[in-house]
């Protein structure tokens, strides 16, 4: 009743860790894929990056705003913590990349042979050259995606920036350039100020913006690529119980990643799975017939 | 993120102060906070006191913090994380600090101290470090007290035939030869221990804290109780 098919990846249920959250080692992944249908690391560059310095994330209501800035050991390092995933389990592990240059990002998918997929970075809002530099430029997107495709069989997901005018174009250059799904979508550019020094608290002042605050920003994303694409779409942004996956589903995505929720608990996954599966009992449906039925006769 | 205003500075010994708000933080021992100095950076530091921070100046930010006066301002996430649990009535308590370890352990120390039997073991280098004047001390060099480590002390005073609960932050050798002397005595689940890894964002989602058996430091912890780690 919960699988669903995405390219070649088959999950156990649509609820997937996004990128960046709890993902940096081996031993949280292991327990966050527990329940997730898939896991997506953090994302990860050919060289060590050192991410800014604290504070790097800031919680307020509803709403996390971070830069931590792509903080990574660099592939070649990465690669060995995720190989211990294996021994433990046996859920798809998806790599995700960052680069500045469709070359950069081609060297990459070899550090990893075991990964199920990989999940092209081309949206984090707070990191020069990388992420969403990219992710505006619809050429750009889909030249790195084309470069990628070409030196792996593995499916390749691009995950878009809602910091666009237009996501529908980046989602079209996207699909153009031979993605197997869109990710939409990742944090919205944001800051935030303290009244008593008057300050930034980032110490990267600007970051993005994620929780629950952007969940209705993040649905409108997935509402409108879906009526322009033929791929499939993996929701993410805001969601924390299993209502939220189903607007998701009725919007158009096959698939969602869920991140800020681990903030209220480990278990915000087991939780969600746990509701989605009663909801689908219930309603006697399978989650594929439930994609995009909200666009009908609207 | 919220301000508070420091309302006192206690020299502690040579490179250690406490800083006491001039409001409770509202937080139970065990607990943390992630101070932000402006101008420096966001740290996690424990409650020493329901509105004090104990720091020891090792680094940047928390030697700016040494020089703290009365007025200033920091911000303040938090406190966050799982406190220590209390003691049960038939229960003697051992406090075994090392360090800076002692922060979260006095903040524990005077909340149990009137309803309870409490030795604390406060362990140091020499006797220039002595910070507070109720706990048994061990130095390295013999200078103060016993001479020898706190974990060498605490094995010298405990009672191990009467029902115990130890409590224990400092650094990772001395908390890790407490664990051994632990489990070696099959008492465990008598033992809980504050842990100190780097941290980012202090709420659970980063994974930075994370320890080898998939546990945030942040957030399933700071305290953990001996039978759920694993060195
Ligand atoms: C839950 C927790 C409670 C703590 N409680 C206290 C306390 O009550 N009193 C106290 O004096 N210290 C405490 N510490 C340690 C304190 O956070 C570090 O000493 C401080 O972050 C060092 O910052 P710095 O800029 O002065 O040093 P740096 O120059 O940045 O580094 C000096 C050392 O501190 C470590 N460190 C740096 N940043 C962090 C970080 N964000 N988290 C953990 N370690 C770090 C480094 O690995 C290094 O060994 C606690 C740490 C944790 C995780
Ligand atoms: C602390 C933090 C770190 C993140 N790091 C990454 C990252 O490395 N790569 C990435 O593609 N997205 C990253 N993201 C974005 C998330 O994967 C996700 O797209 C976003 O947070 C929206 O989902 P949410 O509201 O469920 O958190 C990060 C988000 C947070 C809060
Ligand atoms: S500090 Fe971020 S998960 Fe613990």
């Amino acid at each position: 009743m919960l699988e669903v098919v995405i390219s070649d990846l088959k999950l156990e249920n649509p609820v997937i860790l996004a990128s960046g959250i709890l993902g940096s080692k081996w031993s949280s992944l292991a327990k966050v894929a527990e329940f997730s249908g898939a896991i997506v690391a953090k994302s990860v560059g050919l060289n060590s990056r050192e991410g800014y310095k604290n504070p790097v994330v800031l919680n307020q209501e509803c709403s996390i705003v971070n830069a931590v800035g792509l903080a990574s050991p660099g592939a070649k390092e990465f690669s060995k913590e995720l190989e211990k995933l294996f021994k433990v389990t046996n859920k798809p592990l998806i790599v995700s990349l960052f680069a500045q240059s469709s070359e950069e990002f081609s060297s990459l998918p070899n550090y990893f042979p075991f990964a199920s997929a990989f999940e092209l970075n081309l949206s984090c809002p707070h990191a020069e050259k990388l992420g969403m530099a990219i992710g505006v430029d619809e050429k750009a997107v889909k030249d790195c995606i084309k470069a990628v495709k070409e030196v792996t069989d593995k499916p390749v997901f691009a995950k878009l920036t809602p910091n666009v005018t237009d996501i529908t174009k980046i989602g079209i250059a996207a699909e153009k350039g031979g993605a197997d799904a869109v990710v939409a979508v990742n944090t919205f550019k944001a800051i935030s100020i303290d009244v008593v020094s008057r300050k930034p608290v980032l110490s990267n002042v600007k970051g993005g913006l994620s929780g629950k605050a952007i969940k209705p920003l993040a649905l409108r994303c997935v509402w409108d690529l879906y009526e322009v694409l033929d791929i499939p779409i993996i929701g993410c942004g805001g969601i924390s119980n299993w209502k939220d996956v189903v607007e998701f589903i009725l919007a158009g995505a096959i698939a969602v990643q869920v991140g800020s929720a681990f903030y209220e608990s480990y278990r915000a996954v087991e939780g969600i799975v746990k509701g989605l599966n009663d909801y689908l009992s219930y309603t006697g449906e399978k989650i594929e017939e439930l994609v995009g039925l909200a666009h009908g006769g609207v | 993120m919220y301000c508070v205003k420091v309302a006192e500075v206690n020299k502690m010994c040579r490179d250690v102060v406490e800083i006491v708000f001039d409001r409770d933080l509202r937080g139970y021992p065990g607990q943390f906070v992630m101070l932000n100095v402006f101008g420096y950076e966001e740290i996690p530091l424990s409650l020493s006191s329901p509105k004090s921070l104990t720091v020891k100046g090792v680094g940047k930010t928390t030697k700016a913090l040494l020089n703290s006066k009365k007025g200033d301002v920091f911000g303040v996430r938090g406190p966050f994380g799982r406190p220590f649990s209390l003691p049960s009535v038939d229960e003697k308590v051992y406090l075994v600090a090392g360090g800076i370890g002692i922060a979260p352990l006095n903040y524990l120390y005077q909340t149990l101290k009137d309803e309870f039997e409490v030795i604390a073991i406060h362990g140091i280098r020499c006797k220039d470090e002595i910070m507070y004047d109720y706990p048994e001390i061990a130095t390295d060099d013999g200078s103060a007290g016993f001479k020898g480590n706190a974990v060498e002390l605490f094995l010298r005073i405990a009672d191990f035939e009467e029902k115990m609960r130890v409590y224990s932050c400092g650094p990772k050798p001395m908390l890790l030869n407490l664990y051994k002397a632990m489990k070696k005595r099959n008492l465990l689940d008598c033992l809980e221990i504050s842990l100190e890894n780097y941290m980012k964002c202090g709420i659970g989602i980063c994974g930075s804290c994370v320890t080898e058996c998939g546990k945030r430091v942040c957030k399933d912890g700071p305290v953990f109780k001996g039978i759920d780690i694993i060195f």
